[in-house]
């Protein structure tokens, strides 16, 4: 299962600042601000008409920190992902509503059966050392992520992978042990950037947009401007700086000292103190990021699905996104993967109703109500106050939720995926990727133990069945399964809230739930003031 | 003195010792390890089978502390788990970073602390001793954050915008070349310990301006000017100095705050990453070493106090 829209939790920075300054001191310098009110005045920009070249963009980010890497293959932290996307190309590209589009290979084509995907390669694409990359490039490059020894994080979505066969200079047939039907999907993954055959992460050759200049762990990385970028025009800026930063409140005032151009992923309270400043704009992306609940289906009392009917049915989905993302995000329906083609559309959306789930514990055999503990953890923005709002929902259902906090690293540690009931996160996917990660007896991260034979038999069918028509129609009857018994309380989709200066332009809303136009720095471009 | 000098330096190094496994001992016990730490949520068995074997965690543990200890008397800290790199290579800047920080707020507030503490001693009962006491209380109240937070949105941002909020130097650059940057963390690290040293000082200073001495030398016509340079104030420093290090040896450990406000590279930003990657060997060192300045900056306080105390200049008869 691959890592494609998995990030790193959200980073020692986050938790250790609350720990430090206590929850809702972010909003401090902001509320203050508001109360000042704003002396400065916006210069005026004309953002209309063509982009202009040049200029050097600063970009800052919170999420990363000593373990920052610049390895294709092995980014962990949002500031990894940022830095990956723009030196690295993939085969096939993301667009921003989350569609396929061609990348460094011009189409992929798929037998019949699934289990064969020839791809067809640009052939005026050079590395950023000016060697032309080839199929044999192509072939290094999943080599190198699936090596047995020391697999990267792409590794476990490739496992189907058997053979790579270089066709010809621009030609390459990957060949499958199991048909998988969304095998160009996972070609299109920021974790299967194309590097060269003797690539060395000490010296970061890829063929992105913008090549390495220079990086500090920790601190901030320099990337110039590729020449040779196979896009017409693009990238339009010379220079891209990713700046780390540990806090958002650090974050945010070197935007509004005009230190940065364009910060990452804002808290979603801060919108309307920032949006009142003139000189800064916000990207509100939709997204299909969740932070379910996760509810262990093997183990009391959530081995009862009528005690998982009774907690879903405790949630005011409406509130729940009110309050946790201010209303930035739309409610969920139990079921993942949004933005697929297939996703069902036409099941009820549950709502809260609290005589129903207190009826189905009563009849469950908890009629006085029922205790149970939540494992919660700073793992993604939000995720602490879900916990903390459904505690107080559910009391009208009769159940007693003692929340138990752990910092991050405890969370993914051991008792990762075995926690009764915790939550997790997940950034943008498709159906049956999710599903495969997710919700088989074999998935990596399979934390409500799901194991419903049938299910598995639709997402493996699914998985196999390369015509759309008959593929939308399995993965719908899994997802009613989901619906129905799955373990997972999905209350809702949070937008993705970024901010810039008004001189930025090109940044558009993205989907796949990454910062800042899914990172596509190649497409932004600044404006001097008039 | 120099007897009391060694003796006390022979415990520090027993006190060290005591920290390094102490700390050894609480990063154990912290849940996870530093690759489940890196790896996150993507912690495959084999991800992590395979980070763990890279970084030697599975030696036992007594055995890596040994390593480790026996490193530090070459000058050889080990290497971090986190970036790969040697720990004195990886913390030797961020040292650097955070003792031009706390040296520069040490030289800045002690001298303006001891004047404004005698200044309000001397004009004691007048408003402008009320006004100090009344800002000191007030300030030594307000937690650093809140000083840090109030200070960026009033020079930095919308206000007055006239200094960077947050410190950014480039790669291979000081953050010392862009002075401007250093404005804010220093004005922070001094405000929060102005006020303790300007308490104590008008304290100590009062008791000092009552004392029969200073009485004696103005009945002897002495100028009151070195009636208070020469008379009063050697005598109230004494009990001062005891304060301001406790005051440094506050800045060395509580400099983790205001470096990440002010997203500045030093030891304090490094030491709240180490702990989340559970990078024991970068924890222990930065944990060793602010007990070093403690313990350092204590035994400073303690001869001063002696040098100007002439009791304490004779060790008591055993």
């Amino acid at each position: 299962m691959n890592s494609e829209q998995r990030s790193a939790p959200a980073g020692g920075a986050a938790l250790s600042r609350r720990g430090f300054l206590g929850a809702g001191l972010g909003m401090g310098t902001a509320l203050i601000l508001a109360a000042c009110g704003s002396s400065a005045t916006a210069g005026s920009f004309d953002m209309s008409g063509t982009p202009t070249p040049g200029g050097r963009l600063r970009v800052g980010l919170t999420g990363g920190g000593a373990t920052d890497t610049l390895d294709a293959h092995l980014s962990v932290n949002t500031t990894d992902i940022a830095r990956v996307v723009n030196l690295y190309d993939t085969l096939l590209e993301l667009d921003h509503e989350y569609g396929l589009r061609p990348g460094l290979a011009t189409k992929a084509e798929v037998t019949p059966d699934g289990r064969v995907w020839t791809v067809h390669l640009r052939d005026d694409v050079v590395f950023h050392d000016g060697r032309p990359m080839t199929g044999r490039d192509v072939k290094a490059t999943f080599l190198r992520i699936t090596d047995p020894d020391d697999p990267k994080n792409g590794a476990v979505d490739l496992q189907p992978l058997r053979e790579i066969e270089v066709v010809g200079e621009h030609l390459v047939r990957f060949h499958l042990d199991t048909p998988v039907s969304y095998f160009d999907r996972l070609l299109a993954a920021y974790t299967s950037g194309i590097v060269p055959v003797d690539y060395d992460p000490q010296r970061p050759v890829g063929t992105g947009p913008f090549r390495y200049k220079s990086f500090t762990a920790s601190q901030q990385s320099t990337f110039a401007r590729n020449e040779h970028y196979w896009h017409d025009d693009q990238p339009y800026l010379d220079e891209l700086t990713i700046l780390n930063f540990n806090d958002d409140d650090a974050l945010i005032n070197a935007l509004l000292s005009n230190q940065v151009d364009a910060i990452g992923q804002i808290p979603p309270a801060l919108v309307e103190v920032l949006e009142s400043d003139p000189r800064i704009d916000i990207l509100n992306s939709e997204t299909g990021s969740w932070t379910p609940f996760t509810m262990r289906v093997d183990q009391a009392p959530f081995d009862d699905n009528r005690v998982r009917e009774a907690f879903r049915l405790a949630v005011d989905r409406e509130q729940m996104v009110r309050q946790v993302y201010s209303g930035h995000g739309r409610v969920g329906n139990d079921m993942y993967a949004p933005f697929d083609s297939a996703y069902s559309k036409n099941l009820p959306q549950r709502t809260q109703d609290l005589d129903k789930a207190r009826r189905l514990l009563a009849e469950a055999g908890h009629p006085d109500g029922i205790t149970v503990e939540l494992v919660t953890s700073n793992i993604q923005a939000g995720a602490v106050e879900a916990a903390q709002v459904f505690a107080q929902q559910a009391k009208g259902a009769g159940i007693t939720v003692d929340i138990r906090r752990v910092e991050p690293t405890t969370f993914f540690g051991d008792d990762y995926l075995k926690w009764t009931f915790a939550q997790d996160f997940y950034y943008t996917r498709d159906f049956l990727p999710q599903a495969m990660t997710c919700s088989l007896p074999k998935s990596a991260f399979n934390e409500t133990h799901m194991d419903n034979p049938e299910l598995t038999r639709l997402v493996k069918q699914a998985t196999a069945t390369v015509d759309e028509g008959p593929r939308t129609e399995l993965i719908r009857r899994a997802q009613k399964i989901l619906y129905d018994e799955g373990g997972y309380i999905i209350w809702g989709f949070a937008n993705q809230i970024d901010a810039y200066q008004r001189y930025v332009g090109g940044l558009v809303p993205d989907r796949t739930g990454l910062a800042l136009s899914g990172f596509r720095f190649r497409q932004v471009w600044m404006r001097e003031a008039q | 003195m120099a007897r009391f000098i060694a003796k006390r330096l022979a415990i520090s190094v027993v006190i060290l010792f005591l920290v390094s496994v102490l700390v050894f001992i609480a990063t154990l016990l912290l849940p996870g390890d530093p690759a489940q730490a890196i790896l996150g949520q993507q912690a495959t068995p084999e991800r992590l089978a395979a980070l763990r074997e890279q970084l030697n965690l599975n030696d036992p543990v007594v055995q890596r502390y040994l390593e480790w200890l026996g490193g530090i008397f070459t000058g050889d800290f080990g290497t971090s788990t986190a970036t790969g790199a040697s720990v004195g290579a990886y913390l030797g800047p961020k040292i650097v970073n955070s003792l031009v920080l706390m040296l520069i707020a040490a030289v800045v507030s002690i001298p303006v602390g001891i004047l404004i503490g005698s200044y309000s001693a001397i004009r004691r009962g007048k408003a402008a001793d009320n006004a100090t006491t009344y800002a000191t209380l007030v300030v030594a109240a307000l937690p650093d954050f809140v000083i840090g937070i109030v200070l960026i949105a009033v020079l930095s941002t919308n206000v007055f915008d006239v200094l960077p909020a947050v410190t950014m130097n480039p790669p291979g650059t000081h953050v010392w070349d862009f002075p401007p940057q250093l404005v804010m963390p220093i004005l922070t690290l001094v405000i929060v310990v102005l006020p303790y040293i300007v308490r104590m000082m008008r304290a100590t200073m009062v008791e000092a301006l009552d004392g029969g001495f200073v009485e004696m030398a103005r009945l002897k016509g002495v100028p009151e000017r070195q009636v208070i340079t020469r008379h009063a104030m050697p005598h109230a420093l004494g009990p001062v100095a005891q304060v301001i290090a406790f005051q440094l040896a506050w800045l060395a450990g509580g400099i983790v705050v205001v470096e990440y406000l002010f997203r500045y590279p030093g030891i304090g930003a490094a030491l709240v990453d180490a702990v989340h990657n559970r990078d024991i060997q970068v924890v222990q060192t930065i944990a060793l070493l602010i007990a070093a300045v403690y313990i350092v900056v204590n035994l400073l306080a303690d001869v001063v106090g002696i040098v100007t105390n002439p009791k304490l200049r004779t060790e008591p008869a055993k």
